[in-house]
């Protein structure tokens, strides 16, 4: 797979770094702060996965983006423009306005995770969570390598079964039996072998004192650099978020937009931050492109 | 020199009771450790964290509040097996019934909503008890969403089929077959359950606080599905149920596992 910019940081940092844009994305309501995250979440992500398959995930979230904003008028009849009566409850303006910010929440939040899906491999998050919780770690990463190993054991039972010529007939509850009778197999198959994996983990040593992990992630300097950047531009915009900067209402009108000086450091301090995964990408792209193009 | 290993018959039996009664106080202690932090998380800190929500948001951000109090409702369960008993033998049998279930998923994926998930946690729960229930439930969210994509949703999930997993644990006796309008029971709640649960989500996460309306609409838009989650789970738990249990209960004798989990 080829290693992206971003993701080559210390898992730690990465992990941080999610957890911070998605907790600022679902508390604002502001329409600035909302907007960034949106246009952040949605660049990052084109980043990691390309256009084309952007667009394609676009295509889906557009429309539930449209339908949110048009539905939120039904559940909430607050704000003062009235724009006409659906079955004697007023429809305002402001509620739609409501429903197109929740909507646009929504889906940063969504392009969020799957940035964090794209970048966070289940083994950076093994490796993070295996230091205080090494039983979990490892419960998870044992569970994470059976899955394709019974996914081939499953098809070679379902080949297996074919072949003796058991239930192979098209009607609905024939192929709901075979695929029953399959996963009764491989619960057989796999509870027995599991055990024989435990007793081999045993006599290697499993769960003695003094028994350490390999781990392949080094912190590094730029991860320091990386780190003290982040971790100040977080603080900043949760301090003035918390005093208050950057407020907006929907009810009963729509607020002005804060356009105080703090606001906008907030805000420039927001699209710093929501930016800083996109531009490193940008970066690291450039950069390979052009040493490239010097051979 | 130990003088109970001179004589034979009788010295070595007390030696080998000293021996267990060492063994037994271990776990004594460490289940009351154990109920002491969850009675401190439960009555301590999640009403700690609506508290500060309420005053810190402004009685709003419910979305927020309910990811942290889901994922802390876990941690119990987390922390009571990170220090339990469970040894090598049982963490793997946890990992393929998961697997087996998060398979379940992939297996059955062509028909929406019908998944052998639910039923496979409360199979384990009746098998091997609460924790283990839990465990495969929790587990089972987390992983299946590392293929079908995490999100917000993750820690309820998570809560939702754990507490499921448990709950089959706790109302039912160890490795024993529920009498099968009992498991039919079991099956419809499961699936009403783990519904209802998921639509609290999807209201909180949309308007930040509670709107009744709108959360008679997510019941009503997911009707349908709620229907397909009993429907399945009453299918798969009466399908299932007896060979399952069967297998489980002869890993169990068979290699002595989750006798003191």
């Amino acid at each position: 797979m080829k290693e992206k910019a971003f993701a080559s940081y210390h898992p730690i940092i990465l992990f941080v770094y999610f957890t911070v844009t998605v907790f600022i994305t679902m508390f604002t309501m502001n329409p600035v702060l909302l907007g960034i995250s949106f246009v952040g979440s949605i660049a990052f992500c084109g980043m990691l996965i390309g256009g084309k398959e952007l667009l394609k995930s676009l295509a889906y979230s557009v429309p539930i983006l449209i339908v949110i904003a048009l539905t939120n008028p039904l559940f909430s009849h607050n704000g003062e423009t009235i724009l006409f009566f659906l079955n004697d409850n007023p429809v305002t303006a402001e509620s739609i306005w409501y429903g197109v910010a929740i909507a646009v929440m929504i889906i940063s939040t969504y392009y969020w995770f799957k940035c964090y899906h794209a970048v966070m491999t289940s083994d950076k998050f093994v490796y993070l969570f295996g230091r205080f919780l090494p039983k979990l770690a490892l419960l998870l990463s044992m569970t994470l390598g059976f899955i394709p190993k019974l996914k081939r054991r499953y098809r070679e039972i379902n080949d297996a079964q074919k072949a003796m010529g058991i239930y192979t007939s098209r009607s609905y509850v024939d192929r709901m039996r075979s695929k029953i009778r399959v996963l009764s197999i491989l619960l057989t198959w796999s509870l027995e072998n599991s055990v024989d994996t435990a007793d081999s983990m045993r006599a290697r040593g499993y769960g003695l004192k003094g028994r350490t992990s390999y781990a392949i992630y080094r912190w590094h300097k730029r991860d320091t650099i990386m780190a003290c950047l982040a971790f100040a531009l977080s603080i900043g915009i949760i301090w003035l978020m918390f005093s208050g900067y950057g407020g907006f209402n929907y009810y009963p009108t729509l607020a002005s937009v804060d356009i105080s000086v703090l606001a906008f450091i907030l805000y420039a301090g927001l699209f710093i931050l929501m930016f800083l995964s996109t531009v490193i990408e940008i970066k690291e792209n450039v950069l390979w492109r052009y040493l490239r193009s010097k051979i | 020199m130990d003088k109970n290993l001179i004589s034979i018959s009788k010295p070595i039996e007390k030696s080998a009771y000293l021996n267990t009664e060492k063994v037994k106080s271990k776990p004594k202690n460490n289940i009351r450790w154990r109920t002491i932090v969850t009675l401190a998380i439960y009555l301590i800190v999640i009403p700690a964290v609506i508290i500060i929500g309420v005053k810190l948001f402004a009685d709003r951000k419910y979305n927020i509040i309910s990811i942290v109090i889901a994922f802390l409702a876990c941690v119990p369960f987390f922390i009571g097996f990170e220090k339990g008993k469970a040894g090598a033998r049982e963490l793997v049998v946890i990992a393929t019934l998961t697997a087996i279930s998060v398979l379940g998923r992939l297996i059955f994926a062509p028909i929406p909503g019908f998944k052998p998930v639910t039923a496979i946690v409360i199979i384990t729960g009746i098998a091997y008890g609460m924790q283990a229930g839990f465990m495969t439930g929790a587990l089972t969210a987390v992983v299946s969403n590392i293929f079908y994509g995490q999100g917000p949703w993750t820690p309820f999930q998570m809560f939702v089929w754990g507490f499921i997993g448990l709950l089959a644990g706790l109302i039912s006796l160890r490795g024993k077959r529920p009498h099968w309008l009992l498991l039919i029971l079991i099956g419809v709640i499961g699936g009403v359950l783990f519904s209802m649960l998921m639509d609290i989500w999807t209201v909180l996460n949309m308007d930040g606080a509670w709107n009744w309306s709108r959360y008679a609409a997510a019941l009503v838009s997911s009707l349908s599905f709620m229907a397909i989650y009993a429907v399945s789970n009453v299918i798969f738990l009466l399908v299932l149920t007896r060979p399952f249990l069967e297998k489980l209960n002869r890993l169990k004798t068979k290699y002595g596992i989750f006798n003191q989990v």
